[in-house]
C-alpha cells in the first residue's frame, strides 16, 4: 500500500490544480450567465452581412 | 449601544488587523527584509497602516497621533482620510470597525465630472423649496462602522439635510440644500473619509452583484470540491472493518488537513465575517454559532493530527461549509433575480436619443446622450427603437407598445397630438416627439424611485426574524455551554463532539436566510407582473387582507360615458334620435357630447349652435329648433311637462333630453361602463373569500347599480370623507383587514385608515401616489393576482417557520443528549437549511400564466435591424 504515499499527494496537487483553474473560470465570466447563451444561439443571425 | 472605552478598544484593533491572509504576507515579506537589512526590522515593515492595513514600507513619513498613540500611513491619502476622520471627531469609526479600510493611494479624485455627469444623466432630483436628492453608491463599504462613519460625516457636512446609508445595498440617500452645497461637494466630502461615491446608475449595481455572485459561485464550487474529497479521504476509516495502519490513516488526515484549510480560511470566510460584525454591534446572528463551530471543530482536528491523539472533523467541517454555502448562493442568485425584475423597468430606458436640432426647419439628427435632451427638444424616434423621453407625437403615425408602463402588450396606436412614455417601443413607422420630460422627470423614472425606497426599507417581519434570531442564537449557545460543562464532567472523551454536534445542528436560517429570501422574491414576482409595493409592510397586511373596499366607482368603471338607454319619447325612431343628437354635439368636446357622437353618425348638420355650460346645445337642423340636454333646460323651451315614462327612471343615470321645438323626441340614459375584466376580477377576488365593498361618493342610485351589476353585496353611495374612514374604522373593530382599492388621489385620511391600500398607476400622477401598492396599467384583476401572491408567500414563510420550530425542538436535544455525530449534526443542519431556502425560491418561480404572458411580450418585440 505504499503507493498511497504517493497517489494521495497527487491527487491533493490534482486538486489544487483544477481549484485554481474553476478559479480563473469563474473570474472570466463563464458562470455569469448561464441562460443567455443558450438562447443566443437560437437567435444569432448567421446569414453573411 | 454602550461606547467602548477608546483607548483599549484602539488598541485591541489594531492587534486584530492584520487578517489570518496579510499576516501571511506580513511574514513572507519580513524574512527578505531581516536578511539583506539587519537591524532595519523596527523600522521596516514592521507597522501596518492604520487606516488601510497595508505595511509600510520604510520609515514612514505619514503619522499622526490618534487615539493617544502615534499612528503610521502608508500614503498621503491614507493620512488625509484619518485627518478628515480625527478633525470630524469620528475616531471611533477606528475602534468599532471589524477590518481595514480601502487604501487611498489608488483613488483619484473626479468628483466635480462625476457631479456634473449626475447632473446632466438626471440622477439629482430637484425638489421646488431648493433640496436636492441623490442616491449614491459608495464603494469601500464593508462593515456597519463604514456605514456609521460615512453616515456621520455626510450629515455633518453643510447644507446636508439628511443622509443615510444601508448596509445590504452600500447605497446612500443623501438630501441637501441646493444653494449651500453642490453634488460636487458631497462626493469629494466622501472621498475625504476614503470611499468612492457614485451617484447612482443601475449598470455600476449590475457589476456590483455580478461580483458578488462569482465570489460566492467560488466559494461555494471550491468548497463541495473539497467536501467531495475530504469524503473519500475520510472514507476508509468509515467502512474499515478492522482500522487501518496508523501511518496511512496519518496521511489521510494531513491530505485532508490541507483541503479543509482553504475551505475554512476563504470558503467560510464570509461566515467568520459576518459572525464578527454581528458580535461587534453587540448582536448574535446566525453567522456566530456556524463561525464558532466551524472554527471550534477545525482547531480540534488540526491539534489531533498534530499530536497525533483524539478524533478529527474534517469531513464534517467541509460539509458544513459547503453545504451552507450552497443555500447561501441559492438565496443570492434569487435574491439578484428578484432585484432584476425590478430593475428590468429602468433598463429598458436606451442610452441615446437622435435629437433634431433645427426642426422643423431640418431634420438633420444629432445623436446625443439620452441624459442631455431636455423640455421642448424635437428627437426623431426610428421603427423599433425605444422612446427615450416624455413626450408629444408632432409628426408621422405608428403603434407604440407601453408594456414596461402598463404591463399591456397590445400596442396602442399614436398620432400627433397623443402622448407618448419614455421606455414605450415604437413599433411600425418613425416618429417626430416634442419631448415634453426627460431624465427623472419622466414618469418610469418616478416609478422606478418610488420602487428603490420601497426596497431600502426593511418590513417588520423581516425585522421581528432577525430579533428572534437573536434570541435564539443566544439560547442554543448557552445549551451549547451546558452541554460542554455536563458531558466533561459526565464523559469528557465525548464532551467536545457532542458540543460541536450541538453548535452545528442548530438552523436559524429560517428566520435569518430564508424570510428575507422569500419577501424580497415575493416583492419580485409581483413586479415582473407590474404590481409594485411601495411600502415596506405593505405585502404582510396584503396577506392578511380579508375585505377589499372600492373607494371609487371610477376604479370599477372606465370613468367614461357611454350611452347605456336611448328611449324616444315622441314619433322618430331611435336611429333617428341619435343621429340628430350626434349632429348637434358635432365639435363639442364635452363627455357626454363624445358619447353620444360615439353613438351615432351625424346625417345632418346643424347650424347656429350654441352650447351652454351646465346645461346643454341648442342648434338648427333642417329650420327646426332642436334643445339637447338636462331635462329642465330642454322642459323650458317646451310648454309640455316631461312625459310620466321618463321619470320612473330618472334616479338610475344620467339623463339627458331631446327636443324639437315642437316637442319632445328622446330620452337618453347616460352611463359610465364597466372596465374589461371587472367582471372577472369581482369573482376572482370573490373566490379568493374576500368580502368586497363599494364606498363612494357618487349618488347612491349609480352607486347600486354598479354593485348589482358586479354582484357585490355592500354598496354606499353619497360617502363623505368622514363617513368613508368610519364605515372603515368600524370593519376593523370588527377584526377585519381591509384593503382600499383606488386611483390613489383620494382623501388621505381613508388611506391611511385602510391596512393596505392599492392604486392603480394609470390614473394619477406618481407624486400624488399615497398608496401602499401601486399597480401599473388598469387591469384590476391584478388585486387578486398581489393579493394570491401575498398569501402563497407568507405561506411559505409560515411552513418555514414551522419547519424549523420542529427540526429545531427535535435535532438540539437529540445532539446535547450525545445522540448525533458532528457528521449526521452538519448533514441536518445543512439539509434543513437548503430546504427552507428551496421552499422559499418557489416563490420566484414565474407561475404557468405568468409564462404565457412573458412568452408573448417577447415575441411581441420587434426584429432589431
Amino acid at each position: 500500500m505504499d503507493i498511497l504515499m504517493l497517489l494521495i499527494p497527487m491527487s491533493l496537487v490534482l486538486v489544487f490544480l483544477i481549484g485554481a483553474a474553476f478559479w480563473w473560470f469563474v473570474a472570466s465570466g463563464q458562470f455569469d450567465d448561464l441562460e443567455g447563451p443558450a438562447h443566443r444561439i437560437l437567435t444569432d443571425d448567421d446569414s453573411p452581412p | 449601544m454602550a461606547g467602548p472605552p477608546v483607548v483599549d478598544a484602539s488598541e485591541r484593533t489594531l492587534m486584530r488587523q492584520p487578517s489570518p491572509a496579510s499576516a501571511l504576507t506580513a511574514r513572507s515579506q519580513i524574512a527578505p527584509a531581516t536578511s539583506s537589512l539587519p537591524g532595519a526590522q523596527s523600522e521596516g515593515v514592521a507597522s501596518h497602516c492604520y487606516h488601510c492595513g497595508e505595511p509600510v514600507p520604510t520609515a514612514s513619513r505619514w503619522r499622526l497621533r490618534l487615539d493617544h498613540a502615534e499612528r503610521a500611513f502608508c500614503c498621503a491619502g491614507c493620512l488625509g482620510v484619518a485627518q478628515t476622520i480625527r478633525a470630524a471627531g469620528l475616531n471611533a469609526f477606528y475602534t468599532r470597525r471589524t477590518g481595514p479600510a480601502e487604501s487611498q493611494a489608488r483613488v483619484a479624485d473626479g468628483s466635480v465630472e462625476a457631479a456634473a455627469a449626475a447632473e446632466l444623466a438626471g440622477l439629482v432630483t430637484h425638489r421646488d423649496d431648493g433640496v436636492c436628492e441623490a442616491s449614491l453608491l459608495l464603494e469601500g463599504i464593508h462593515c456597519a462602522a463604514c456605514v456609521w462613519l460615512s453616515e456621520s460625516w455626510l450629515k455633518q457636512q453643510p447644507g446636508v439635510i439628511d443622509a443615510s446609508v444601508n448596509f445590504v445595498t452600500r447605497r446612500a440617500r443623501v438630501a441637501w440644500d441646493g444653494r449651500h452645497a453642490t453634488l460636487a461637494d458631497l462626493l469629494r466630502a466622501v472621498t475625504a473619509i476614503g470611499y468612492v461615491a457614485h451617484p447612482y446608475d443601475p449598470r455600476r449595481r449590475e457589476a456590483l452583484t455580478r461580483r458578488e455572485s462569482r465570489a460566492l459561485l467560488t466559494r461555494t464550487a471550491l468548497a463541495l470540491f473539497a467536501m467531495m474529497q475530504v469524503m473519500m479521504f475520510a472514507l476508509p476509516a468509515y467502512i474499515s472493518a478492522d482500522g487501518i495502519a496508523p501511518e496511512q490513516q496519518a496521511l489521510l488526515e494531513w491530505a485532508s488537513l490541507v483541503l479543509t484549510l482553504p475551505v475554512v480560511l476563504y470558503c467560510a470566510a464570509p461566515f467568520f465575517r459576518g459572525a464578527l460584525r454581528d458580535l461587534r454591534l453587540h448582536r448574535l446572528g446566525m453567522d456566530v454559532p456556524v463561525a464558532l463551530g466551524v472554527g471550534s471543530a477545525f482547531a480540534a482536528s488540526v491539534w489531533a493530527s498534530v499530536t497525533g491523539s483524539g478524533a478529527v472533523y474534517y469531513d464534517s467541517v467541509t460539509m458544513f461549509v459547503a453545504l451552507l454555502l450552497l443555500a447561501r448562493y441559492a438565496e443570492l442568485r434569487a435574491r439578484q433575480r428578484a432585484g432584476d425584475a425590478i430593475e428590468a423597468i429602468a433598463r429598458d430606458l436606451p442610452a441615446t436619443a437622435e435629437r433634431l436640432v433645427q426642426y422643423p426647419q431640418s431634420m438633420r439628427a444629432d445623436t446625443v446622450s439620452a441624459a442631455t435632451l431636455a423640455q421642448g427638444d424635437a428627437i426623431h424616434v426610428p421603427a423599433g427603437a425605444v422612446i427615450a423621453a416624455d413626450g408629444v407625437v408632432l409628426e408621422g403615425s405608428s403603434s407604440v407598445e407601453e408594456a414596461v408602463m402598463t404591463g399591456e402588450s397590445l400596442p396602442v396606436a399614436r398620432r400627433p397630438g397623443n402622448a407618448v412614455l419614455a421606455g414605450s417601443i415604437n413599433r411600425d413607422s418613425p416618429l417626430i416627439v416634442r419631448v415634453t420630460a426627460a431624465g427623472a422627470a419622466t414618469r418610469l423614472a418616478g416609478i422606478v424611485r418610488l420602487v428603490e425606497r420601497a426596497a431600502e426599507l426593511r418590513p417588520r417581519v423581516a425585522r421581528t426574524a432577525d430579533r428572534i434570531a437573536g434570541w435564539f442564537v443566544a439560547l442554543l449557545l448557552v445549551v451549547a455551554a451546558a452541554a460542554a460543562l455536563v458531558w466533561s464532567r459526565y464523559d469528557p472523551a465525548h464532551a467536545l463532539a457532542i458540543t460541536f454536534a450541538v453548535l452545528v445542528v442548530s438552523c436559524p436560517c429560517a428566520l435569518s436566510l430564508a424570510t428575507p429570501a422569500a419577501l424580497s422574491l415575493m416583492a419580485g414576482a409581483l413586479a415582473r407582473r407590474q404590481i409594485l409595493p411601495v411600502r415596506a409592510d405593505a405585502l404582510e397586511a396584503l396577506a392578511r387582507v380579508t375585505h377589499v373596499v372600492f373607494d371609487k366607482t371610477g376604479t370599477l368603471t372606465k370613468g367614461k360615458f357611454a350611452l347605456s338607454r336611448a328611449q324616444p319619447l315622441g314619433a322618430m325612431a331611435e336611429a333617428d334620435c341619435l343621429a340628430l343628437a350626434a349632429a348637434l354635439e358635432q365639435g363639442n368636446a364635452h363627455p357626454i357630447a363624445r358619447a353620444l357622437r360615439a353613438a351615432a353618425l351625424p346625417e345632418k348638420v346643424a347650424r347656429n349652435v350654441v352650447a351652454i355650460a351646465g346645461c346643454g346645445v341648442e342648434g338648427v337642423i333642417d329650420g327646426t329648433r332642436y334643445r339637447l340636454g338636462r331635462l329642465e333646460w330642454v322642459e323650458a323651451m317646451l310648454s309640455q311637462p316631461l312625459p310620466a315614462a321618463a321619470t320612473a327612471i330618472e334616479s338610475e343615470a344620467t339623463l339627458v333630453a331631446l327636443a324639437s321645438s315642437r316637442g319632445w323626441l328622446a330620452l337618453f340614459t347616460l352611463g359610465d361602463t364597466l372596465r374589461p375584466g371587472a367582471m372577472h376580477a369581482v369573482a376572482a377576488l370573490q373566490g379568493l373569500g374576500l368580502h368586497l365593498a363599494i364606498l363612494s361618493g357618487d349618488r347612491e342610485p349609480t352607486v347600486q347599480r354598479l354593485a348589482r351589476m358586479l354582484g357585490i353585496g355592500e354598496a354606499h353611495g353619497g360617502a363623505l370623507p368622514e363617513s368613508k374612514l368610519a364605515f372603515i374604522a368600524a370593519l376593523q373593530r370588527q377584526g377585519a383587514v381591509v384593503a382600499m382599492v383606488g386611483d390613489g388621489v383620494n382623501d388621505a385620511p381613508s388611506l391611511a385608515q385602510a391596512d393596505v391600500s392599492i392604486a392603480f398607476g394609470e390614473a394619477a400622477a406618481l407624486t400624488q401616489w399615497t398608496a401602499d401598492i401601486v399597480v401599473l396599467g388598469a387591469d384590476l384583476g391584478r388585486v387578486a393576482v398581489a393579493i394570491a401572491e401575498a398569501r402563497r408567500g407568507f405561506a411559505v414563510i409560515r411552513q418555514n417557520l414551522w419547519w424549523a420550530l420542529a427540526y429545531n425542538a427535535i435535532a438540539i436535544p437529540l445532539a446535547a443528549a450525545g445522540h448525533l455525530t458532528p457528521l449526521a449534526a452538519a448533514l441536518g443542519m445543512s439539509l434543513s437549511s437548503l430546504l427552507v431556502v428551496g421552499n422559499a425560491l418557489r416563490l420566484g418561480r414565474p407561475r404557468s400564466d405568468e409564462r404565457s404572458g412573458t412568452a408573448a411580450r417577447v415575441t411581441a418585440l420587434p426584429a432589431s435591424a
